[in-house]
């Protein structure tokens, strides 16, 4: 860095002597690598005139001009080469700002344009909307970014972001100069979409896309839909029974002529862009036929009915994941009775194959096959909406509570089964230690969340001060003469309702204790717990003794988040959380234009916020479908065959499969299939021959760019 | 490093203050056990007090550090890693090493005051508890104690105390964090304790402390008590016929602690506490005259009369 | 820091307490605490773990949670002339807890440094001082145990400053480089005549 401003101070200096002639020369000079790249090239760009650049600082408020001396970066410009016209105002961005380009460009015949502002990432649609406007090709625009990497993060250095500002819109103007007209490609987008998970973010996306008459393929990996939300009792705050507002979007996900299910299916492979996207799903062998598969063997009449004979029969018992291990079920199972669809499935682990299910099911239903494999299914889908859920964090890692290692400890999970009159144990809430019904129970808020430790979560998992409530007011629901107590560092009762709803538990008798809990000991004897916490508003250290005390662990990613981030291409947040496009303005979207993002996998989300960022998702997801048609953005590679010696290098150089080698006039070279292309320069970079055209990034505006970082504008 | 074909490991043995003074059945049982497993202490000569991390730690951080660069310096010399028997040396000891290690400022100062007594602390060595070596697979391992048992402890309820500065904090401790996993409810120690051949048992808020550290002995030695006396509650509740520690502190505490409680609180416990390195020792065959348990302020007798 | 007018000075020794910022706090206090116990005493959000762990809080009125909040609010004063700040056993089970990855233990000992240097400090840490200083030991050895480790087969002195005292100038020397000793001395005979 000292390095690179000393060589910016002393050109500077320079500059002031020769300024006045050096734009001619340097016009000539620049402009010779151009054309005979264009000739061979850019199939779109013009024949060149000479280059006259507007550059336009913004202040953005004080964002930007808080931070730095403005005028002088105006000077600053004013002195550079090209340039023919330079003005600032306070927000670029604003109606009157985009004015301002729109008339100096017209004004000043102006050939590209500068904004000196906040991240592409932000204003590049705004901006070359602007110079469009003033009746030149968007891709004649390019930005300084003075604010993300300068006055923010200098906002104590005003001589060295005034610096530093310059070297930017310094920089920017070198590219500019020998930016080149593109002309975007339009592809048309396939009238179906996907939708990866189906809780009830998927389930309400998909039935979005559906009404909207898109045909939406719904993935599932487990047995059934219904997702996190079927394995909970009531919902905050209104009490509604969980299933009972459930089960009719299960009923007409299954009944949707628009939704094509696919449970016990995984995403295998993606391939493609938006409108068109090939995606391999892998339906696991479940050993069960539908109705519909044993039609196509030819058993007609036959397949899986539910009837559950099957299950009677099998000899092996394992514990139900559904019912958090608390409950058995058997190789062939259901793990609930609502299902959907109501298809038994085998678990494959753990049959051993004895074939008296087989012989239940009988020989007209012929349902079940032991042999059934894995199968591939293709399809195509212009949009793709990952609604991937949550895990629950694994408590035991927090030794300090003993989960795992005190029976009596449960995790919320396990308190919504064991609460639920559908659970192991019919709803009636007992100890696991002695079948007993507690009378004081204890919630420990927080539990694995907001934790810097590196152990837990450093996130607040959002909805466990909700759901906590709601426990306690089940507690006395269901157990007259009972006690709670929420041990709690803030309760976050942000939602529509929810404030009364704390109002209300705390009005039906729950104890709220101020302090997080230290440690949790178990009495050997009575199985009987000893919650340890410091009553931070009495100001008292706290041995409580309760009959069973509830963890509310934080949620986490997906297990393998990791992997459905590769499939689509999409990142991940600094905490494992799917990652959107915009926190604020683009909270669906996602950085790979055509797939979205729904409910918690991009961050913890109760059932309002998820039900309602899964509707903004298939909202987004069908309005390309809809359209009919996309632009690509027109910064796919091209070949420049004189130059290309067919060396085929490139082709498995390319990450996303867009380049092949083809025969032309009696020898090899490369073709881009442009739609493929992202424009990553990963060949271009590459190719030994100076080959590959990079549209927008070619090498000639790169290197311009370089130079004037170096050389401080000179030449 | 040459070796006597039996011992596959030398180490410097820091002795600390209250092992060799108080308790010397501690010293003379390390150096015997260890010998059989294969790892031969040598004295570390001129070593004094490691600095007590309590009332060192307290007053001035820079002197604490200093002190304790001055034992390792010593081992330095010796180009031996260090083997000590007590948790609260360990924390000075190896915590100051580690330190030391990683942070070039507290390197400076440090050699800045041993320069004045034509010392300089390099960081070239490593600083272990018996405890560790003897649990490690790395080092010796449980299997390797067992083996080497030849009068099991059978019949005797032993608990077990960890005390504090072996262990915690967790986040810097790299043996813990290695091999032990975690310091709310460790087992290790009682697997050491079932290769002697006797019952381990666990009972309420083991990892509780012992109330003797940070200064508080000193400072308060009724509060001080009060914490130990929780602790022998619950292990009376256990039916424990013996506490062991892996620190000469804790076992001061305990040991002649109970004689205190016994003055001021009016109560009677009659525990016998024995560090590790006593009962590998006894296991070991060696007599309790040959391990000074005589010494010891509770008497081990009822005990001693369930495993001999 | 202003003055509330007009109220007399039994009355405004009363009201001190609702002000955070009275004339005995010191902004520099956060700093000089996070700058000797190296740990990020300022991220702490009180949420009580620290006592609920502490095996000190339960008998007496050590609260290591209001420390915390001192260090925060950069109430010295109010912390060093504490007589609870030496009742932490350093046993770190906060620490381990600590949900904000601080370590309590560390601020209690840079708060016990800070207080040294106001020569607070109970004598039986400087009674350690006195005795390292003569014979290289906290506990050092005697007659009884002498005779026990011949005994045992040991040298009557352990291989350290006892069995060789020409390595007690060191120690010495290291000490005095920190006026320790002297410090101790005068502060034991201020205290005990």
């Amino acid at each position: 860095m000292a390095e690179k401003k000393k060589t910016t101070k002393k050109t500077e200096t320079k500059k002031q002597d020769v300024k006045k002639e050096a734009p001619v020369k340097q016009e000539a000079k620049k402009q010779a690598p151009a054309p005979a790249a264009k000739a061979t090239a850019a199939p779109g760009a013009t024949t060149r005139q000479e280059a006259r650049i507007g550059v336009f600082i913004c202040h953005c408020g004080t964002n930007i001009a808080g931070s730095m001396d403005i005028p002088a970066v105006e000077a600053y410009a004013k002195t550079l080469p090209n340039v023919a016209y330079v003005d600032n105002y306070k927000y670029m961005c604003s109606m009157p700002g985009q004015t301002v380009i729109n008339k100096a460009i017209k004004d000043n015949k102006l050939t590209g344009v500068v904004v000196a502002a906040c991240s592409p990432r932000l204003h590049e649609p705004t901006f070359r909307t602007a110079t469009k406007e003033g009746g030149l090709n968007p891709f004649r625009f390019e930005m300084a970014n003075i604010r993300e990497q300068n006055s923010w993060v200098h906002m104590h250095d005003r001589e060295g972001s005034t610096e530093k500002a310059k070297d930017a819109i310094r920089i920017a103007v070198a590219k500019a100069a020998l930016l080149q007209d593109l002309f975007p490609k339009t592809v048309p987008v396939e009238k179906a979409a996907m939708v990866v998970g189906a809780g009830v973010a998927g389930m309400q996306a998909a039935l979005d896309l559906a009404a909207a008459g898109i045909k939406t393929y719904l993935i599932e990996s487990d047995m059934s839909i219904g997702g996190r939300m079927s394995q909970l009792d009531k919902t905050f705050p209104t009490l509604d029974c969980s299933q009972c507002i459930l089960t009719p979007k299960m009923v007409d996900v299954g009944r949707s002529e628009n939704i094509e299910l696919m449970t016990w299916s995984e995403v295998d492979a993606v391939e493609g862009y938006i409108g068109n996207f090939d995606v391999t799903i892998r339906k696991k062998a479940r050993g069960v036929l539908t109705p519909k598969e044993a039609e196509a063997k030819g058993i007609v009449g036959g397949g899986c009915n539910g009837c559950g004979d099957c299950e009677v029969v099998c000899p092996v018992v394992k514990p139900n994941d559904f019912e958090m291990g608390m409950k058995p079920r058997k190789a062939i199972y259901i793990n609930h009775p609502q299902v959907v669809p109501l298809i038994y499935t085998i678990d494959f682990n753990s049959c051993i194959k004895c074939g008296l299910c087989v012989t239940a099911c009988g020989p007209e239903k012929k349902a079940i096959d032991l042999e059934m494999k894995d199968e591939f299914v293709k399809v195509k889908v212009g949009t793709a909406i990952l609604a991937t859920g949550y895990d629950i964090f694994p408590i035991e890692k927090k030794e300090e509570w003993g989960y795992k290692r005190f029976e009596n400890v449960i995790t919320s999970l396990e308190f919504e089964r064991l609460i639920c009159a559908s659970g192991p144990t019919g709803g009636h809430l007992v100890r696991p230690s002695d079948g007993e019904t507690p009378k004081r129970v204890a919630f420990v808020l927080c539990a694995g969340s907001r934790d810097n430790t590196g152990v837990g979560k450093p996130y607040c998992s959002r909805f466990c001060c909700m759901y906590s409530l709601k426990h306690a007011h089940q507690i006395y629901e269901k157990i007259p003469g009972a006690q709670t107590y929420l041990m709690y560092m803030d309760i976050r009762s942000f939602g529509k309702m929810y404030e009364e709803f704390y109002y209300r538990i705390q009005d039906e008798g729950a104890k709220f204790v101020r302090g997080r809990v230290a440690n949790i000991l178990e009495d050997p004897v009575t199985k009987n717990l000893h919650v340890y916490t410091d009553d931070t508003l009495l100001d008292r250290p706290l041995d409580l003794e309760v009959d069973l005390v509830v963890l509310a662990a934080a949620v986490e990613p997906k297990a393998d988040t990791n992997r459905t981030r590769k499939l689509f291409g999409v990142s991940c947040s600094m905490d494992g959380w799917l990652l959107e496009a915009h926190p604020k303005l683009n909270p669906c979207g996602t950085t790979t234009a055509g797939v979205f993002l729904a409910g918690v996998c991009q961050g913890p989300k109760d059932i309002p916020d998820t039900v309602a960022s899964a509707e903004g998702a298939a909202s987004a997801a069908s309005i390309p479908i809809h359209k009919g048609e996309v632009e690509l953005e027109p910064y796919f590679a091209m070949c420049i065959e004189e130059k290309c010696a067919g060396c085929g290098m490139c082709v498995n150089l390319c990450p996303y499969s867009a380049l092949s080698l083809v025969e032309k006039e009696g020898r090899k070279v490369m073709q881009v299939t442009e739609a493929k292309c992202k424009g990553c320069g990963t060949c271009g970079g590459f190719c030994p021959g100076g080959a590959i055209w990079m549209n927008h990034f070619a090498t000639p505006q790169v290197v311009a760019q370089i130079d004037a970082f170096l050389l401080g504008g000179e030449q | 490093m040459a070796e006597a074909p039996e011992a596959k490991y030398k180490f410097a043995f820091y002795l600390g203050c209250i092992a060799p003074n108080r308790y010397p059945g501690v010293e003379s049982a390390s150096i015997k056990a260890m010998k059989k497993l294969g790892v031969e202490l040598v004295p570390l000569k001129g070593a004094s007090c490691c600095p007590a991390p309590g009332a060192f730690g307290s007053i001035d951080l820079n002197v604490f550090y200093a002190m304790a660069a001055r034992n390792l310096v010593l081992a330095e010399e010796m180009k031996m890693d260090i083997a000590l028997v007590c948790n609260g040396c360990y924390k000075s000891i190896w915590e100051v090493n580690h330190k030391l290690k990683h942070n070039k400022d507290l390197r400076d100062n440090v050699n800045e005051v041993l320069k004045e007594i034509d010392k300089e602390y390099k960081g070239t060595i490593n600083v272990y508890h018996t405890a560790e070596l003897l649990y490690n697979d790395k080092f010796i391992g449980v299997q390797k104690v067992r083996d080497s048992v030849t009068n099991p402890l059978k019949g005797a309820r032993v608990a077990v105390h960890y005390g504090c500065h072996l262990v915690k904090p967790h986040k810097d401790r790299e043996f813990e964090k290695e091999v032990m996993l975690n310091t709310e409810h460790p087992t290790w120690m009682e697997e050491l304790v079932a290769a002697l051949g006797a019952t381990p048992v666990e009972y309420r808020n083991k990892m509780q402390c012992c109330g003797a550290g940070g200064g508080v002995r000193g400072y308060d030695i009724v509060h001080s008590l009060d914490i130990t006396n929780e602790k022998l509650i619950n292990l009376k509740e256990a039916k424990a016929d013996a506490l062991t520690d892996i620190c000469p502190f804790c076992q001061l505490q305990f040991d002649r602690g109970q004689i205190e409680i016994q003055e001021k609180f009016g109560v009677t416990y009659n525990l016998p506490v024995l560090h590790y390195a006593e009962l590998l020792g006894l296991a070991q065959g060696m007599s309790p005259q040959d391990l000074g348990l005589d010494l010891h302020g509770i008497s081990c007798e009822p005990f001693l009369q369930k495993v001999l | 820091m202003a003055r509330t007018k007009g109220y007399p000075e039994a009355l405004e020794k009363k009201l001190r307490d609702q002000r955070y910022y009275r004339e005995d706090s010191d902004p520099e206090f956060l700093k000089k605490v996070r700058g000797i116990s190296r740990t990020v005493a300022h991220m702490c959000y009180q949420c009580g773990t620290c006592t609920g762990s502490c095996p000190s809080a339960p008998r007496s009125t050590y609260r290591i949670r209001k420390f915390m909040r001192r260090a925060v609010l950069g109430l010295e004063n109010e912390a060093l002339t504490d007589p609870d700040l030496w009742l932490c056993t350093t046993c770190y089970s906060c620490s381990d807890r600590c949900p904000r990855d601080i370590l309590p233990t560390d601020v209690i000992m840079a708060m016990r440094n800070l207080a040294f240097k106001r020569d607070i400090v109970p004598v039986n840490f400087l009674k350690t001082v006195q005795a390292i200083y003569s014979s290289g030991h906290g506990v050092p050895n005697n007659d009884v145990n002498r005779a026990a480790r011949e005994r045992l087969g040991l040298t009557r002195d352990p291989p350290t400053t006892h069995m060789y005292p020409e390595y007690i100038k060191g120690i010495q020397k290291i000490l005095d480089h920190y006026k320790l000793k002297a410090n101790a001395d005068r502060i034991v005979k201020e205290r005990e005549g």
